[in-house]
Order: structure tokens, then sequence, then C-alpha cells
């Protein structure tokens, strides 16, 4: 008798919905997180240390020391990076994972986004290519996220979106002064805008109070537990079957298989008490939720005699098409001040150009931004002209802090199988396991695509009455960070895909990838609802098939 | 402020004399009056200990810089001279012989005042929350 029914590795987006839906559904389920299990108090409010600015560490982990990573540089050059140093491609390592401290946008991606490939073909060098599911099939499960995690939104007034057949359980945040002078100048253009969808209650909801309109929301923990993540959502539910044991601090090391080759189970190393102790424990399924780069790591690391270049990679699949978002934007510098200190921020958005635009592939979403910390403001939304010393740039902070706009808005990126997640045998973490190493670098069509949505958040802080406009283009590099997605594709055909549309890896009945990894594309739109659906979609059917 | 074991004396009258020319005082503190010292001491004390001597060479060579060009040190120059000297410094109009462009030096001081300066009074600067008040961003929950 196996020990479980399932072990699900990862408690982030989608681990923990699948952990939920088995264990509701009567299943022995062990949930594995590499994190631990984050207080409020834990995670805190340093402006120096947290998931949007890492300069001296994370606050959501993962720890500095004994995690590094190899990054390649543009001619090859290979170098060791730290969790809380650019090119690590972070997310955060806690128990709810990204989504204990996200800002908790909550888009359903579009019709369009499942099937690229037909739309606008396949570029050179690209992998483009369709789901092999369409967003009629995952539908439903948007629903479902919706309602069961909790998303407030404007159902009516995107003009842009996929058909839904139900609204949001919660109304939209409230306008905030930054969206209203926006709104002006998209009207101005003809750009239809609304209230973006949001996974924090908007009005108290399944027991939790109301957004407090805080200003540390994007990068930290809520303080009122307004936010939805799955730590306060679909892990109680879990953990009240009684059928669901959490296991925080707990690293797997490698998926196991018998001398046939199949698999029985994980092991992992588990650290108590400053102890670490290598455990295996055994199931019937073994799931993988650890993120688009994590997820790919240990497929590789769980080589066998029967599986030599690791599980579900006889093509040579896993850990390519890695992809994220380019986040192209620009600050706008306006006559009145247009601060109003109302948290999260995030308050108007338009899909005006997602798709359909000349010349470019895909498109991508444009949005304000969220309350911007100090000196998050001072690193990144100043001026290029502006000295960075002296009473100049001590009076431009006071009297322009609350002046600046910021709009900017994910790429739906073009894929590329150069950009790839591999092992680095010569750099271990602290439990002597292999890194994961990077490579690659945007598809150009992805560089294509970011200037043009840059060229739009541009007029659209003209059009709203922004006396200069200022930030940087584009530029090249591997993209993939929070919003990591593609490893593991899914698809019918093992030659061009890592699992089949449920998740399942091929060639294993009982081996699932069930997170981002298995996005096709990530759409313009930051993934974590598409995530989710993914997962009570592959959830729901495992559930169903034991 | 106070002296500090981390600096010798003359590197850290430098520091501090660079750091308020970075964010000089008018009718909101100047960087060392917000304890950006402390923030710098936690930080040299800590994260970046092992940039310490690669700091101080270059803050001994800023004043080296004054000498060569005012016949005093950094911190016993006017705020005009101080800014004039970094504006040089800055085109890489150098006296003496650096360990990086100037300017790299620099930009990482303007970077860790601005931290100082800015961030979260728990890293040791921005006292009472003077920053914030003086750009407008308060903490309502």
């Amino acid at each position: 008798m196996p020990d479980y029914d399932a072990i699900v590795v990862g408690a982030g987006a989608a681990g923990t919905i699948v952990a939920c839906l088995l264990a509701e559904a009567g299943k022995h389920v062990l949930l594995l997180e590499r994190g631990r299990h984050l207080t409020n108090a834990d995670v805190g409010r340093d402006h120096l240390r947290n998931q949007r600015l890492s300069l001296y560490g994370h606050n959501a982990g993962p720890d500095i020391e004994g995690n590094p990573r190899v990054a390649t540089g543009l001619f090859g050059e290979r170098y060791l990076v730290r969790p809380h140093e650019g090119g690590y491609q972070n997310n955060a390592a806690c128990v709810g994972s990204g989504t204990l401290v996200y800002g908790g946008q909550a888009w359903r991606f579009m019709e369009e986004d499942f099937r690229m490939a037909s739309l606008y073909g396949v570029p050179e060098g690209s992998s483009l290519a369709d789901w092999p599911i369409s967003y009629a099939d995952l539908e439903r499960y948007y629903e479902r996220a919706e309602w069961e995690i909790g998303v407030c939104g404007d159902a009516e007034s995107n003009r842009f979106q996929a058909p839904r057949k139900r609204g949001y359980p919660m109304p939209p945040v409230p306008p905030t002064r930054s969206g209203e002078v926006l709104a002006r100048g998209a009207k101005t253009l003809g750009w239809n805008t609304f209230t973006p969808p949001l996974l924090i209650n908007s009005v108290p909801y399944q027991g939790r109070p109301a957004c407090v309109q805080c200003q540390h929301c994007v990068g930290f923990a809520c303080p009122s537990n307004s936010k939805n993540g799955t730590q306060n959502t679909l892990l109680p539910r879990a953990l009240a079957t009684g059928l669901c044991t959490l296991q925080a601090n707990a690293m797997a090391a490698r998926v196991e298989t018998d001398n046939r080759g199949n698999i029985f189970g994980i092991s992992y190393f588990l650290e108590e008490n400053g102890h670490i102790e290598l455990v295996r424990a055994t199931a019937r399924f073994v799931v993988l939720s650890a993120g688009a780069i994590e997820t790919a790591r240990l497929l590789l690391l769980s080589s066998s005699r029967h599986h030599p270049n690791g599980l579900g990679n006889r093509y040579n699949l896993v850990g390519r098409n890695l992809q994220g978002h380019y986040y192209p934007g620009a600050f706008g510098l306006m006559e009145e001040p247009v601060y109003d200190g109302i948290g999260p921020g995030v308050s108007i958005a338009t899909c005006q150009f997602n798709h359909h635009n000349p010349g470019i592939i895909g498109g991508g979403m444009l949005a304000n931004e969220y309350i911007k910390l100090p000196i998050i403001f001072w690193k990144n939304a100043l001026p290029p002209d502006l000295p960075r010393r002296g009473l100049e740039n001590k009076r431009w902070m006071r009297e322009n802090y609350r002046r600046t706009l910021h709009v900017m808005g994910p790429v739906h990126e073009i894929p590329s199988p150069q950009c790839r997640v591999t092992l680095d045998n010569e750099v271990r973490d602290r439990f002597g396991l292999p890194v994961a190493r990077f490579e690659g670098i945007a598809h150009p069509e992805t560089v294509k695509t970011a200037h043009f949505m840059w060229g739009c958040a541009r007029e659209w802080l003209l059009a709203s009455g922004a006396m200069k406009v200022w930030g940087p283009p584009p530029g090249y590099y591997l993209s993939a960070g929070q919003h990591q997605a593609g490893t593991c594709r899914m698809g019918h055909d093992p030659k061009t895909s890592v699992t089949d549309p449920w998740g399942r890896v091929h060639d294993f009945d009982n081996l699932l990838v069930v997170d981002g990894s298995l996005h096709v594309t990530n759409g313009g739109f930051n993934p974590v609802l598409t995530i989710m659906a993914l997962a009570y979609r592959c959830g729901e059917y495992l559930a169903r098939t034991f | 402020m106070h002296a500090d074991t981390l600096f010798s004396q003359p590197h850290w009258r430098t520091l501090n004399a660079l750091a308020d020319t970075v964010i000089p005082e008018d009718d909101y503190p100047s960087a060392t009056q917000a304890d950006v010292g402390i923030y710098l001491q936690r930080l040299f004390s800590r994260e970046l200990k092992s940039q310490l001597p690669i700091f101080c060479l270059c803050l001994q060579l800023l004043d080296e810089e004054a000498v060569l060009l005012y016949a005093k040190g950094f911190a016993e120059l006017s705020l005009s001279e101080r800014e004039e000297l970094l504006s040089k410094l800055e085109k890489g109009e150098n006296g003496t012989t650096w360990p990086m462009p100037p300017s790299h030096f620099l930009h990482r001081i303007y970077h860790l005042v601005a931290e100082g300066y800015y961030s979260d009074p728990g890293n040791g600067g921005n006292k009472n929350g003077l920053a914030w008040k003086m750009i407008g961003f308060e903490v309502t929950a």
C-alpha cells in the first residue's frame, strides 16, 4: 500500500488547488512545499527586501544562501545568481507561493490567446503553437476560480473579453484619481477601459473582510486578510478534510521510479529544527506544481536507467519554451497630483491592444501601476535627465511623487525553444542537488510587440495630459520571473509537448504537471487565474480517474 | 554624527559629507540628519561587509581629488564646491587613478543614500518617516 493516494509538490497557485480537490474527493494527499509557512509578521514591510524590490533579500523566500541558480549572459558567459539578484527568475518560496504576496490581477485569457499559431502563423525560430484546449474548455474553471478563491471585477465593461457565463462574485475596487485621469485620456483616444479584476475582497467575502486599501499590496502579505491566495482559501478547505497533510520546509529531491521505470513516489529533504533529513514517500499519483523552473528541474533531476534524460524528456522538450512577461511601460508627469494613496492602486486597464494590431503578433493588456513604494519610485521612475543627487533631485521627489503616472502591461511573448531551463551539474544547492541553469533570450517578435506596447503606454499618458513622458524602450533578455511558464507545454503529440491536455506527462499514467509549465503561450495578461483554472480542470479530472 | 567603528574617522567624515551632498538639507532633513548614516552602518556591517574595503578606498580617493582641486578635504568643502567636484568626477575628469570610473562609485552611493532616505524607517534611515511626509506617501493601514 502506498503512503498516499497522491503527492503534490508545491503549495502555490496550482498545487494547493489540486491537493484540495483530491482531498475533497476523499483522497489522501501529501502537499509538499519547499518554503516556510509564513505569518504576516514574517513577511513584514521591509521596503528593500520584498518581492517587488529584493536588493538585499526576500520577504517570502527563497533564502539568499543555499539556493543559487546559473544564468547565461548574451555571449554565453555563465554566472551564479542568488535569489534576490537579477536573472534569478524568482518566485516566492512559501506556503501559497506568489499568491501570498501578489497584486492579485485575475485575468482570463482571451479566445485568441489559445490559438496564436493559427491566428498569426509561426515566426521563424519560435515554437509558437496553439493550445490543445480552447477558451471554452477552460471557461467554467475560470468561473470556479473566480468564485471559490474570490475575484472582484467589472464583468460588463471590457469590450474585448471572452464570453463569460457568470459575473464576478464581488464588485470592482473603487476608482482612484489616477484611474479617472487615465479614463479621460483613453476616452479621447477612443479606447475602451474598465476596472481590472482582482483576487481581492472589495466587500466581505467567504468570512474575510473587505480590502482596507493599504499601500503595501503587491509584494507583501495582506494586513486585513482580504487578498485571496491559495493559502487562505483552498488550503484551509484541503486541511479541513483531514485527508491532506501539508509539509512545509520540504524540498523535493526526485520523483522515484521503480526498476521497471514506473513512478511510485517522491524523495524530499525535510528541514526541521536545523536538521535535514531525506524522506521517501510513496503514492499512486505524483503531481508537480513547483512552477515552470522548479518543475522542469525536478523532472530533469529524476533521471534513471529507464529515463536517462529525465522524466518526460524523451524528445528533449522539458525546460524549453521558458517564458514570462515583458512589461513595457512609461511614466508621465501630470500638472496636478494624481496620487490619492488608495490601495492597491491598480484601477484601470485596457485590452484594446491584446490582438489585431497591424504587423504585430499578439499584444498585451495595459494598466496603471500599483502604489509605488517611495524607494522603488526613486530607483525606477525618475526621468533620465534628472540629476540623481542634490536639491534638484530632492525637490523633484517632493513635487512629483504624487504627480507621476505609470502605465504598463504584460506582453504575450512568442516562445523560443532556445529559452530554457537545464541542470548545472557544477553548481549545487544546499541539499547537493544540481541547480537550474538558464539559457536563451527573448524572441525578436516578443521585443517587437513590447516596443509596440511601449508606444501605446506613452500615447495613453500623453492623451491623459502628461506634460512629459519617459521610460526606456524594451531591450533583449531572458524573460521568466514571477510569471514563468511554458517549460512542460501541454499538447497531443509527445514529439512537440511534454504532457497531454490534462497535464499527464506523456509515457506515464500517474505523473502530472499542473502549473504554469503547461502554458503553451502565456497570454498578454498576468497568468495566475489561468494557472488556477488549469489546476481546477486537471485536478477535477485526476480526482475522477482513481 | 557619531563616529563609527567600521569606517576610520576620515572615511566616515567623507562619507557623511558625501551623503549630505546627495541629499542636502532644506526645510526637510539632509541625509545624515535623517539617519542615513545608521542605515549605511547597518548595511556595511551586514550585507555589504565584503564591499567595505573598496568603498573605503574610493572615499579616500574622493578626498584626494578634493585636495588636488581645492587643497582641502572633501568634508571641508562648501556644498557648491562638493557639487562641482562630483560633476567633474561624474564626467570622468578625475585627477588620480580610480579602481573604477568614479561615476560608478558615485552612482552606487547615490542609490545607497536614497535607500536610507526613502525606504522604511525600520532600515535605520528615514527618521520619523519625514521623507515620506515630504513626498506625500502616507501609510494608512
